[in-house]
């Protein structure tokens, strides 16, 4: 019996040693191998792998493989692989994502191997933790409000003054918008996504984090969610129920499909939306709170590139980077697929080639420039944020839990999950 | 496969499929002395089961082993684990409220589910053997929602059947209701998965199928003789006789349904909503394990559902003793 289990053992090993020598050295030729990971829809794929082809055509001797996965299983991949000891050189991350990879140690410090120099500073600060460059932002995007002019016109709507417009007056319009149509489409969609409430609170004066924990007040939570129930109440929106279904995926969103309106998404989603409604969406500052001194909008980063601190490639990897950030070449074929370009000499390149979406959302960021809130990097633990604030929305607004406790244990289990 | 299990079996030296009656009732078994030709057979023998041994040690047993391990663990996966004794364990009782409502949810799926799965798939099952012609196209027909059931296809398929827009609700609006989405309001939404595992029926049905083919005829004629109707027939010979498939069925059933993944993963879109009320245990097992970077914790529940879904299996078979009857049994 033991020479059968000792037999076994060695088959196994024979086996997984096979499996694994693939990815190990390097590859063929001498040729340093990268591997590459990222998220994101076909489309991106097709032109990550046409850029990953323009950088091997300059860099001979790297040989990149791209890895690629949708957004829904992205990070069980990353984590499964860090776990084996087998992280890609190069890792795409987002922002939610950074404090729990960089704290965790498995990502290296870039500074000095990637020029950044040309990069826009303050979203270079979101790369930035404990005076360590653990990565760098691809492009930034904001969250904004978005209309549809064409439908406001056929409705009979008026574009309303997004430089005073409060969030009465958003649900006012939204709210005249159902009724002149009929109900036939929505005044507005509403997102839980944590951006939104970030924006609404940024107003108050309050950050969404602060000192590692959650730094919004139960009140302002309860307010926002008073909010949204008012757009329910009056009709300026769908029910809660519809919301679930059509408000996670830009491709199924409402202002997509003309159903609505008003919406709010990522500002690197307008060209989605616009392709899928075909009508002319535009870009509004978000609603403020009567005498709000502060707009609550900000910057964030679409994701960012992180070298692997168990790489043995370093000065490829930064290589890589450097290209895919600083090389007008990469600009022109990503353009404002990981967010609008921050070095500014790239954009400046490639800005005739966006699409006239993506140009929109250039001209809109440059607009507000100087209205928006210094980047904060979420705290560890805040990947789970999102699950945790819509669950604690989704309690109230089906009627489920009272506001007061639901802050309560939103603000109890954010916290936790922050200081795990 | 010509493989001998005699030689496999005693080479070993523990197993006895190979002592005839003979030598059991004589109580005394010869020795036997391996001959070269034997030894080499039996190697023959673990060469064929060679990749069942692969797996079963490669991917089951390893894993299950490093699980219990890692359950005694805080593993983010991606720092190294760090020994923390009985305390996931403690925790999942005392702490986290989410494992509770999981563990009910899972429960109150499981307890609706497979009652009505296996009383729908005994229905159809006598309604088949009635003797239909093109028994084998219906058979297959009505086996094919099991094949797909638990796919991913399906489960987008019955997020849409039960949409604001869906199926459903276009079909109700004609009789003047005009609801919200079944599976994104939390008080139906796991009810349109119980139905989605109802629907599901197709296995335990064919089971039920050559079951119900095995029941001799003439007990049916000799009871009709006698002046027994259709329900004293179904009551007094089918279900008796029947026990044991319905008994196989059901423990089938069970942990298979325990384990159920996939429908919620997809229709809540991977989280468990609305409000947690399709949190699945082994949903709530992922997310904890791939999504919050507690492997550990995710590791110890996996345990923990195994010695439910053992517990309750030993319970099913103790409880098999008073209401499960076998043809032999006098």
């Amino acid at each position: 019996m033991k020479r059968i289990l000792a037999a076994t053992a060695l088959a196994v090993v024979a086996v997984s040693a096979t499996a694994c020598g693939g990815g190990d050295d390097g590859g063929s030729g001498g040729k340093t191998k990268l591997v590459f990971s990222y998220w994101g829809s076909d489309s991106r794929q097709k032109l990550t792998e046409s850029a990953i082809a323009a950088f091997e055509k300059k860099n001979p001797a790297i040989d990149v493989e791209g890895d690629f996965s949708d957004f829904d299983s992205y990070y069980e991949k990353l984590a499964t692989k860090t776990a084996a000891g087998d992280a890609p050189d190069v890792m795409s991350i987002e922002i939610r994502g950074l404090a729990e990879y960089a704290g965790r140690g498995a990502l290296a410090d870039v500074k000095g191997k990637v020029n950044t120099a040309d990069l826009d500073q303050s979203v270079l600060k979101a790369g930035q933790l404990d005076g360590k460059q653990y990565a760098v932002p691809t492009g930034v995007n904001t969250w904004p409000m978005i209309v549809n002019k064409d439908l406001l016109k056929k409705e009979g709507g008026k574009m309303p003054d997004d430089k005073s417009w409060t969030w009465d007056d958003y649900i006012a319009a939204s709210q005249q918008m159902t009724q002149k149509s009929g109900e036939q489409v929505w005044g507005t969609e509403y997102n839980e996504n944590p951006a939104f409430l970030q924006v609404f609170a940024g107003q108050r004066g309050e950050p969404f984090y602060a000192n590692g924990k959650v730094g919004l007040s139960e009140q302002t939570i309860k307010d926002w969610w008073a909010l949204l129930q008012k757009i329910i109440a009056t009709k300026a929106g769908p029910g809660a129920a519809k919301m679930l279904e059509t408000g996670t995926k830009p491709d199924q969103a409402l202002l997509a499909t003309n159903k609505s309106v008003y919406g709010s998404w990522w500002s690197n989603q307008l060209d989605a939306l616009s392709k899928g409604s075909g009508q002319d969406l535009e870009l509004l500052r978000m609603p403020k709170a009567p005498g709000a001194s502060a707009s609550g909008m900000f910057l964030q980063p679409a994701m960012y590139y992180t070298i692997s601190s168990r790489t043995k490639h370093s000065a490829a990897a930064a290589k890589f980077i450097d290209f895919m950030v600083n090389d007008p070449e990469a600009g022109a074929i990503v353009l404002s697929d990981r967010g609008l370009p921050t070095n500014a000499k790239v954009l400046a390149a490639v800005k005739g080639k966006l699409s006239p979406a993506d140009q929109k959302v250039a001209a809109f960021m440059d607009s507000i420039k100087g209205e928006l809130s210094p980047i904060v990097i979420p705290p560890k633990g805040a990947t789970e944020m999102e699950d945790i604030l819509k669950r604690a929305t989704d309690s109230v607004l089906f009627g489920k839990a009272k506001p007061d406790d639901a802050a309560k244990t939103f603000l109890s289990e954010a916290n936790g999950a922050l200081t795990k | 496969m010509t493989l001998r299990p005699v030689e496999a079996s005693t080479a070993t030296g523990t197993a006895e499929p190979s002592v005839t009656s003979a030598e059991r009732a004589g109580g005394r078994r010869p020795r036997r002395r391996k001959s070269s030709r034997a030894r080499s057979q039996a190697w023959a023998g673990y060469l064929f089961l060679a990749p069942w041994f692969i797996g079963l040690f490669a991917i089951t047993l390893g894993p299950m082993l490093a699980t219990l391990y890692l359950s005694f663990n805080d593993y983010s996966m991606l720092t190294p684990p760090h020994w923390v004794g009985l305390h996931n364990y403690d925790k999942m009782f005392t702490a986290d409220d989410r494992f509770v409502h999981s563990l009910k949810v899972t429960t109150i799926y499981v307890v609706v589910s497979v009652p009505l799965q296996l009383a729908f798939a005994l229905g159809l099952a006598m309604a088949l053997d009635k003797g239909l012609r093109g028994l084998s196209f219906y058979r297959s027909v009505f086996y094919l929602p099991s094949l797909l059931g638990g796919s991913v296809a399906i489960s987008i398929l019955w997020k849409k059947i039960f949409g604001t827009d869906g199926i459903v609700n276009t079909f109700l609006g004609w009789f003047g209701y005009h609801g919200e989405g079944w599976v994104t309001s939390p008080d139906t939404a796991l009810w349109t998965l119980i139905i989605l595992h109802v629907w599901t029926f197709g296995a335990p049905m064919v089971i039920f199928l050559a079951g119900l083919r095995q029941i001799p005829r003439d007990l049916y004629e000799a009871a009709r003789v006698d002046g027994a109707g259709r329900w004293r027939r179904f009551r007094s010979i089918t279900l008796p006789l029947l026990t044991p498939i319905i008994f196989f069925n059901a423990v089938l059933e069970l942990i298979k349904s325990f384990q159920s993944f996939t429908q919620s993963f997809v229709i809540s879109g991977g989280n468990g909503g609305p409000v947690d009320s399709t949190l699945f245990y082994t949903l709530y097992l992922y997310i904890k394990g791939f999504k919050n970077y507690e492997m550990g914790y995710a590791a110890a529940m996996a345990w923990v559902l195994l010695l439910i879904i053992g517990a309750l299996t030993a319970v099913n078979f103790l409880m098999s003793r008073f209401w499960v009857f076998y043809g032999d049994e006098k």
